[in-house]
């Protein structure tokens, strides 16, 4: 990749014309993205805070979880004993899953297991878009702006993985530390038919995929004004149609758009979606890109990053996170009437100046287009966030083992 | 005055028919008037190791330590899970700021890290490298003259043995996982006491030398009466005769006596847990081993595993491991850092201390083993709660025989983890001129601590 000083210069020895189309383009490289999460606290990450005034949600006591579900305290002690042969330093204690009615997997059958209920957020500031466009719903952003929908947020702001200060919470840390050691790159194209980017009222704001993996500079940072190709994708990608005032980019019209999830579940797939963006005198553009997402998929994107693992490692129980999103939800596709399948939610998103070219590299892109029709379909199938390994109903099974975790297991050693 | 030996010099004859080396030992004619160095100038034998724990050390998401040094330079501060080898830190070098650079690879969690450090390549699927690990370039370099080109060892008492040294990137080296093993390993059959007077070549060997050079007379006829593919699986195993004839060459050889070597009582039963009390007692055990190991000149080259990436240890009666504390434990807002986390990291430097007194409680000339060794010690990350491969603490110990100026902090924040380990390699001895692909491909050492 080639930091490209003007914007026509080479890139890979070959002259990059500029196209003519739009009044004016410009375009970013997403270098940080998260859930919008307002943190009410004031340091720390468990602490309490206005969002919420417990704090985090507390660790549980695993063994009293089990005894609970059923175990003799013997069993639960022994299942969460580190010297126990069948708990995973890497993929946990397997058996955990098996605590609903009968011993069902509680992770793939939630229902059978009674609501250990979930603390949500009890703030009324929050951050995200006004999606339905109704001040009388949602929080009130920082600045003081009404009706901003994030059902998201008020269900897991909580939850220790999604809570902290701005870039702070570990599930942000973790997800983008991966994207900027190059696991995906997204980026940003915005086109506009006036003469002032800042004001203007018919823009098109378009997100896409890269296959360049970003930069870094000597600080670990993301260094701006670097170029990326435009990787067509069938699923990921994004046309909002805007208007700026004063550099503030919204929305003029909802639509349909997927994006590239920084989380468990890969696919961010946003109904009503919107953006809510401002372009900084540095030329940075920050702010929200929202809509409303399934939160099953969500859901079982924990499930599927093995359950024992996160319950241990995020201090919830999974099934609290299945009923709390369920109880949640606030938006269906078939109406006001129709069964909730959506809720609200709102990523927060920074990203920095970068030229942005066409797929072969031919020409620097300066107009939003759709470029899914360039590529096959998606491929749906599940996949995991860990390739190397088979995960089955939340789980990592070595059929190799001697000792197989289910309903029917002998817990304690016959040895013993 | 001038003799027609020297120390490379052997005494040949014919032994029951079989022909047999005998080398010279070290006689103070081959040494300087110090006795520190060969009196051609040349410095007495450099050991390398390398020296692996899992889950890095602590470092805060807003940008705090507690194991970067805040001074630059030689006489570097100590900080708190650094503490355990304060004592020594004349003799070892602190890296900070040196990251793994996947490139296009993803960051595959607690294997990206050191496979870029070892192999120089951030691979593309986890359980393999995707190039040999450095180790081997090194044990090609200076370790065909001892009876072990390498000693691969595990103290990390894991369900699994744990070895990240590896010549295919897809097989890795089967390591010693008790200080039982090793002990046999070591002093076991084929054991040749340096220090005895009652030496003799064993009658055995040399029977088993003579049936494998028969059989590498045979193997150019073998080689031209087959395919293609047959010719690859025949030259991989006449790699491996080699390496066995070598083996057996030495031992037809009588040893350089060593002042240092001590055979130790053979250690009793492993221990079978992987608590941290547990694996730091079985480092000590095994790092006194590999000393005299070293000091009898048994092997010049080791990789030891403390504990694995995705390490398994904890502490003893606790029901979270290591592991998992990294990821769970919040950061204490008033300290600023997970101090759980931290004093289990504390806790794994405290083996890595065991491991270097060991090598410095041995006499070897004017200095220590540790004088005349180098071993790098590194992690598989930096931040383990997000498995940041950033900032991945790095280490080189031990004087490298007077090749490396030890006892400096040298901070690069985002310069490629290969840097070190190139200069690593060239301090240890391997002709190796650059090390590593993609944007972690470097031909710059860090001169700053090399003498």
């Amino acid at each position: 990749m080639l930091k490209l000083l003007t914007k026509i210069t080479l890139v890979a020895g070959i002259l990059i014309p500029l196209a003519a189309s739009a009044q004016w383009s410009k375009s970013w490289v997403i270098e940080w993205n998260e859930a919008a999460h307002y943190f009410g606290g004031e340091q720390g990450v468990i602490d309490p805070g206005t969002d919420c005034p417990a704090g985090t949600n507390p660790e549980l006591d695993w063994v009293e979880v089990l005894v609970k579900a059923g175990y003799t305290r013997e069993e639960a002690e022994w299942l969460r004993n580190p010297a126990n042969p069948t708990r995973s330093p890497v993929h946990g204690q397997n058996q955990m899953a098996f605590r609903g009615e009968g011993r069902a997997n509680v992770y793939v059958n939630p229902t059978s297991y009674p609501d250990p209920g979930l603390t949500g957020v009890s703030g009324s500031i929050g951050e995200g878009i006004d999606l339905d466009g109704n001040d009388d719903t949602g929080f009130v952003s920082p600045n003081g702006e009404a009706g901003i929908d994030n059902t998201f947020y008020k269900t897991l702001g909580c939850w220790k993985t999604y809570r902290g200060p701005e870039r702070l919470s570990s599930g942000a840390l973790q997800f983008n530390d991966s994207m900027r050691n190059g696991s995906w790159t997204m980026v940003i194209v915005a086109e506009g038919q006036g003469n002032d980017p800042m004001n203007d009222d018919d823009i098109l704001v378009g997100f896409y995929m890269s296959k360049d993996p970003m930069v870094k500079g000597g600080n670990g940072e993301i260094s701006a004004d670097y170029t990326y190709r435009i990787e067509p994708h069938a699923k990921y990608e994004g046309i909002f149609p805007a208007r700026s005032v004063d550099g503030k980019i919204t929305s003029t019209r909802p639509v349909e758009a997927t994006l590239r999830n920084p989380g468990y579940t890969r696919d961010l797939e946003l109904l009503e979606a919107q953006i809510k963006l401002q372009i900084n005198e540095d030329g940075s553009l920050e702010g929200y890109v929202g809509g409303y997402r399934p939160w099953e998929p969500e859901y079982f994107g924990w499930v599927n990053a093995r359950g024992p693992v996160i319950e241990s490692l995020t201090w919830v129980e999974l099934p609290a996170v299945y009923y709390a999103l369920r109880r949640n939800a606030d938006y269906s596709p078939e109406g006001a009437n129709g069964e909730k399948t959506h809720i609200s939610f709102a990523l927060r998103v920074d990203a920095l100046p970068a030229y942005v070219v066409e797929p072969d590299a031919s020409i620097l892109v300066t107009s939003v287009k759709s470029y899914k029709d360039m590529v096959p379909p998606a491929d749906d199938s599940p996949r995991g966030l860990f390739s190397r390994i088979r995960i089955v109903d939340g789980l990592v099974i070595d059929p190799s083992a001697e000792y197989q975790a289910g309903p029917n297991a002998v817990i304690l050693p016959q040895d013993r | 005055m001038s003799s027609r030996f020297d120390r490379r010099s052997m005494l040949k004859g014919m032994l029951g028919g079989a022909a047999v080396s005998l080398g010279v030992p070290l006689l103070d004619m081959f040494l300087n008037d110090n006795g520190t160095a060969y009196a051609d100038g040349s410095g007495v034998p450099v050991r390398f190791g390398t020296y692996f724990w899992g889950l890095g050390l602590t470092d805060t998401p807003a940008g705090g330590t507690r194991w970067v040094p805040k001074k630059i330079g030689a006489d570097y501060d100590v900080p708190p899970e650094l503490q355990p080898f304060a004592a020594l830190k004349n003799k070892v070098s602190v890296f900070s700021g040196f990251r793994a650079i996947p490139d296009s690879s993803p960051n595959l969690v607690h294997w990206s890290g050191h496979a870029s450090i070892l192999s120089g390549t951030a691979p593309k699927a986890s359980s393999r490298f995707d190039a040999a690990s450095f180790d081997t370039k090194v044990a090609d370099a200076i370790g065909g003259a001892t009876r072990f080109k390498s000693l691969d060892i595990d103290a990390s008492v894991s369900r699994r043995p744990v070895s990240y040294s590896t010549r295919t990137g897809s097989t890795f080296a089967s390591p010693d996982a008790s200080a039982l093993e090793l002990y046999r390993r070591l002093f076991g059959e084929g054991f040749q006491d340096p220090n005895s007077d009652n030496w003799s070549p064993d009658p055995s060997i040399m029977l088993r030398q003579s049936v494998l050079s028969a059989v590498t007379d045979q193997r150019k006829a073998l080689m031209k009466s087959v395919g293609r593919e047959d010719q690859i699986k025949l030259d991989q195993y006449f790699s491996s005769v080699r390496d066995m004839e070598n083996q057996l060459a030495i031992q037809l050889q009588r040893p350089e006596p060593r002042e240092a070597c001590v055979i130790v009582p053979e250690p009793g039963e492993p221990l079978k847990s992987a608590s941290i009390e547990v694996v730091n007692e079985n480092t000590k055990i095994m790092a006194r081993l590999l000393a005299m190991g070293l000091a009898c000149d048994q092997s010049r080259v080791f990789n030891f595993v403390h504990t694995a990436g995705t390490s398994e240890t904890f502490i003893g009666g606790q029901s979270k491991i290591y592991h998992q504390i990294t990821h769970d434990e919040p950061t204490d807002s008033a300290l600023g850092y997970q101090p759980q986390t931290s004093k289990l990291a504390g806790l794994v430097m405290d083996g890595f201390g065991a491991f270097l007194k060991e090598l410095d409680a041995v006499k070897e000339g004017d200095g220590t083993l540790l004088d005349n060794s180098l071993i790098m010690a590194f992690s598989d990350t930096g931040y383990a709660k997000i498995h940041s491969i950033e900032n991945i603490p790095m280490f080189l110990a031990g004087g490298a025989s007077g090749r490396h100026k030890a006892g400096q902090h040298i901070h690069e924040p985002g310069e490629s983890v290969t840097r070190v380990s190139l200069t690593a390699m060239q301090m240890a001895g391997a002709p190796v001129g650059e090390f590593g692909t993609g944007s972690m491909r470097t031909t710059r050492v860090i001169s700053d601590v090399m003498a």
